[in-house]
């Protein structure tokens, strides 16, 4: 190629269809893959929410047979739901008001001051997050048998606190970590005590990650198995009717259940978003 | 709206709002705190229960009954015997079919029973044998006869048995029949033997019972070792070396309490060890399903409601006289298919379903009787015996 | 007030009091009381008697083995094929997710909110032998004709992986996201190709998340043991079922609680490794 004293067009590379295709496949593979992938995320929900206005003839849901939507109309039909439901309820709100407080009070003093003892704080909010259920659920149930505690409804209200706190912690924390001191500072320089300050300028900044940490609690404690399982003693709750019944035959009422807490959720979830981001549309986290 | 800068001129220290809140955290925890001072001591041992029958007899609002699964008939959803219970006498019934074998009833219930706790039930219905070691340690409490005037109905053959010779502490709900359910058209023809269970032919298909007194039990009887009474182990380890290899070979699906119905149900498995009624319970599911017991015998028991520690006596005794009524039982049977302790059953259920009257798994005739066996007590409770047999259904 | 003025220090430690008070009684002190009960032995019927009944821990290595080893390989595939599915899964939202980020993450999160049993069990009904997708992968060949899915490994695995996606994708996510673009532009004005500027520039950035994502996929799944009671057989049974079945049927209180430490101290192992390489600020959020 001689040197041209004008720039020149780089020639255009002859490309085959086969490359063209390849390309194209290259450059949506990807989208694919993300699509198949939430399909298989969604799929067990579809069943779930399908089989719900399922007719079965039998006491078992598993194949369709008609559809109906009278399990939608009369959704505690099944004796002991309506008792599970409820009793879920109940541990579910106890359980977050205190995690939340006790959680949201920890993550202040986290993000907030040097202290010693940092470390092992954080350690053991760490771990009961990642422990596997089944010890944490375990060890407590040693706890009250040791203590020969009656296991029930206020055992269960405590296993759920205790692992729900660390929850609150991270969310909150990280809703504290990207917080403006400068906001306090200037209420403070205004007058304002540090009561005050925290009340009306604090708490109502941070109070979309209390708000999450809340939600997480709650929904971590209506779904939680395990260590409710290990705690319970005879006491139902929701997650543990659907153990008992899937042996048999889960009636469809429980998947209208499901369907309505998951809905619920989805609902809370899109509402936090949105708040947030009406808050700040520059799309925070 | 109050001045906003009101709260300034009167707020709360922070110390005082921090004393607040570590007071707020302590107090909810605290009924919890109170609730575990209220015990205190080592786990198990044992508490006599002097079985006191305060006799106020005041029918309660509720009673909570624990039952195993297809054991009530039912309609729709709900059980019409129970709803006649609760429209004559006003109780209302929270019946919960949480039972699924009495290994994992005993393992939920031992511990507050053993401290003499409620467990929140008025009536459990374990089998003979457990409602015998329930009552050796002391965590049932005797019945109140005087509610019971339709106890005469009780067949006189379940009238005396060994661990409660006059029926002070338990009455039958049900007797029931151990042998094979299958779907004839899957397994290809009819099953007569245990041993048909372990053919290549069905491997995966198969689901075995996790009790040793129904599964051992049958392949005992195949092996023509009687199980009612002493039990040779080296014929036990035998059945036990059979059925384990039997499952790492995959032959075996599994071993289930209650819940070998829903493999059933759906065509998961073919073939299985069943109880009598639950055939029946299933048949809307599959309609081909089928029981049979084996020509070498099957395997029987007493399903005996009992009251647990904290039960209300009275009213519980009030349920169990009411289902003593041939009337009312025969109802049941009619859903359950089951074999009713109550004299003068068949002749009701003749009135309301006269195929049923004549169903030998319902009213077995004397040759089918001499066909069933009782597991002996003593091999359950034989801790020697329940290690080789956890050992096989734990895998 | 002036008291807390002048001891300023004294503030985190009052935060902190009744949340770490709570977790103390109800998480540490129980670990304790099981650490206490492993080393008891008796049954119901003899009553409990603590006496340094070591044999519980030798008994768990030989008889329990198989159950243990079987437990850290599913929860490792499982862990595996979650990191599979999840990378390319979030690589795509992070990176070409544009406005739909949120939604779309709101799709992975989304499954979470149907309670885990009902999830699995919609799994029993999506993998049963006379259902769709057997009878796919039997004409495809992938089973044999009288085979099976369910009641098989391959489905206990296939749930695990499933029910704790969220926990690989999340991490990954916020690790991914959060990686300058800019560096990715640096890469290509460089001339590097796609796959060399993702082998050697977001690969190596998104290592925390993948190590985070890991850890705490895999944990929770080792001592996982419902999948393996609802879509597995006594042959795929997992050291959580076994402690399981000895807490709450056998009421073998002490061989339980010794096989729980066990499990525990290999996740403890695991977690300070954890630690070790992000720091324990990193943690928890």
């Amino acid at each position: 190629m001689t040197a041209a004293a004008e720039p020149q067009a780089l020639p255009r590379r002859r490309v085959s269809p086969l490359t063209r295709a390849w390309a194209f496949v290259r450059r949506h593979t990807l989208t694919v893959f993300g699509v198949l992938a939430l399909v298989y995320l969604m799929l067990p929900i579809a069943v779930v929410i399908a089989f719900s206005f399922n007719d079965p003839a039998g006491t078992f849901n598993y194949t369709w047979e008609g559809f109906t939507t009278k399990h939608w109309t009369n959704p505690f039909g099944p004796i002991g739901l309506g008792d599970a439901v409820e009793a879920s309820i109940k541990v579910a709100l106890l359980a977050t008001i205190v995690s939340v407080i006790l959680g949201t009070l920890i993550a202040l003093a986290l993000v907030r001051y040097h202290f010693r003892g940092r470390g092992a704080t954080n350690l053991l909010i760490f771990i009961p997050l990642t422990a596997p259920e089944i010890v944490l659920g375990a060890s407590l149930l040693t706890l009250f048998l040791y203590l020969g505690t009656a296991l029930g409804f206020w055992t269960i209200v405590i296993a759920h606190i205790m692992f729900c706190i660390s929850f609150v912690v991270v969310t909150v924390r990280a809703r504290l970590v990207g917080f403006d001191r400068h906001v306090e500072e200037a209420a403070m320089d205004l007058g304002a005590n540090e009561f005050v300050t925290f009340f009306r300028i604090t708490l109502p900044l941070i109070a979309p990650g209390i708000l999450a940490g809340g939600l997480l609690a709650f929904s971590l404690s209506i779904d939680d198995f395990v260590i409710t399982n290990f705690n319970a003693g005879t006491t139902i709750t929701f997650p543990l009717y659907v153990w008992g019944a899937a042996k048999l035959g889960v009636p469809p009422e429980v998947n209208v259940i499901g369907t309505m807490i998951f809905g619920i959720a989805i609902l809370l979830m899109l509402a936090n978003t949105l708040l947030q981001w009406r808050r700040n549309p520059k799309g925070a986290a | 709206m109050k001045d906003p800068f009101e709260r300034m001129n009167h707020p709360m220290t922070r110390q005082q709002l921090l004393r607040r809140a570590a007071a707020g955290g302590f107090t909810l925890s605290l009924p919890g705190l109170l609730a575990a001072c209220g015990g205190g001591g080592a786990i198990g041992g044992q508490q006599a229960n002097t079985g006191a029958t305060t006799v106020e007899q005041v029918l309660a609002d509720e009673i909570t009954v624990s039952n195993w699964c297809c054991y009530m008939d039912k309609k729709s959803g709900r059980y019409p015997t129970i709803d006649q219970f609760t429209e004559q006498t006003g109780v209302k019934v929270k019946y919960l079919e949480d039972i699924d074998s009495n290994e994992q009833l005993f393992g939920k219930i031992q511990a507050p029973l053993s401290r003499g706790q409620s467990i929140d039930r008025d009536i459990i219905v374990p089998t003979a044998w457990l409602a015998a070691r329930l009552k050796r340690l002391g965590y049932v409490q005797k019945l109140d006869q005087s509610a019971i005037p339709n106890k005469v109905n009780l067949e006189d053959s379940l009238a005396h048995p060994a661990w409660d010779p006059n029926r002070e502490y338990g009455l039958p709900w049900q007797t029931y029949i151990t042998g094979v359910g299958y779907d004839p058209d899957k397994v290809g023809g009819e099953i007569t033997s245990v041993e048909q269970l372990l053919d290549p032919a069905l491997k995966g298909k198969v689901t075995l019972l996790n009790s040793m007194e129904d599964t051992a039990g049958l392949f005992l009887l195949e092996m023509g070792v009687d199980p009612t009474g002493e039990i040779d182990p080296a014929a036990f380890d035998e059945v036990c070396a059979k059925l384990k290899q039997a499952f790492d070979d995959g032959q075996i699906r599994q071993f289930t309490g209650n819940a070998y119905t829903g493999p059933l149900a759906k065509g998961d498995s073919w073939a299985a060890i069943a109880w009598s009624g639950d055939i029946n319970y299933l048949k809307p599911d599959n309609p081909n399903l089928t029981f049979a017991i084996p020509d070498a015998g099957g395997m029987t028991s007493v399903d005996t409601m009992v009251i647990p520690t904290g039960g209300d006596v009275y009213t519980a005794s009030t349920y169990m006289n009411y289902y003593y009524d041939p009337k009312v039982m025969a109802q049941v049977e009619a859903g359950i298919f089951y074999i009713s302790p109550v004299k003068g059953t068949r002749e009701e259920v003749a009135k309301i379903d006269p195929e049923l009257a004549e169903n030998p798994l319902v009213f077995p005739p004397p040759e089918v009787r001499d066909n069933l066996y009782e597991f002996s007590a003593e091999a359950i409770e034989d801790p020697d015996f329940q290690e080789k047999w956890q050992a096989v259904i734990l895998g | 007030m002036s008291f807390l003025h002048r001891h300023r220090w004294l503030t985190p430690y009052l935060l902190l009091a009744p949340g770490i008070a709570f977790l103390l009684v109800f998480f540490v002190v129980p670990l304790g009381f099981l650490g206490h009960t492993s080393l008891r032995e008796g049954t119901v019927q003899t009553g409990y008697v603590f006496n340094w009944a070591w044999d519980n821990y030798s008994k768990a290595f030989s008889e329990y083995q198989e159950q243990f080893l079987r437990s850290l390989q599913y929860a490792g595939i499982s862990t595996v094929l979650a990191l599979l599915i999840s990378y390319p899964l979030t690589y795509w939202i992070a990176f070409r997710g544009g406005r739909w980020k949120n939604l779309l993450l709101l799709c992975i999160i989304a499954p979470f909110f149907v309670t885990y049993l009902i999830r699995t069990l919609a799994w029993q009904n999506i993998l049963s032998d006379d259902g769709f997708v057997v009878s796919v992968l039997q004409t495809l060949g992938l089973v044999p004709d009288d085979g099976r899915i369910l009641a098989t490994s391959t489905a206990v695995i296939a749930g695990i992986t499933y029910n704790f996606l969220p926990f690989m994708a999340l991490p990954l996510y916020v690790s991914l996201e959060q990686i300058d673009k800019s560096l990715i532009e640096a890469a290509k004005d460089l001339y590097a190709s796609s796959t060399k500027t993702f082998l050697r520039v977001t690969l190596p950035l998104s290592a925390p998340g993948v190590i985070a994502g890991t850890l705490l996929t895999f944990i929770p799944a080792a001592g996982d043991f419902i999948n393996a009671e609802l879509l597995g057989t006594p042959n795929q049974s997992m050291i959580g079922n076994v402690i399981q079945s000895k807490f709450l049927v056998l009421t073998d209180y002490g061989q339980a609680a010794a096989l729980s430490v066990i499990l525990m101290a290999v996740i403890l192992v695991l977690i300070v490794v954890y630690t070790r390489v992000l720091g324990t600020e990193r943690m928890a959020g």
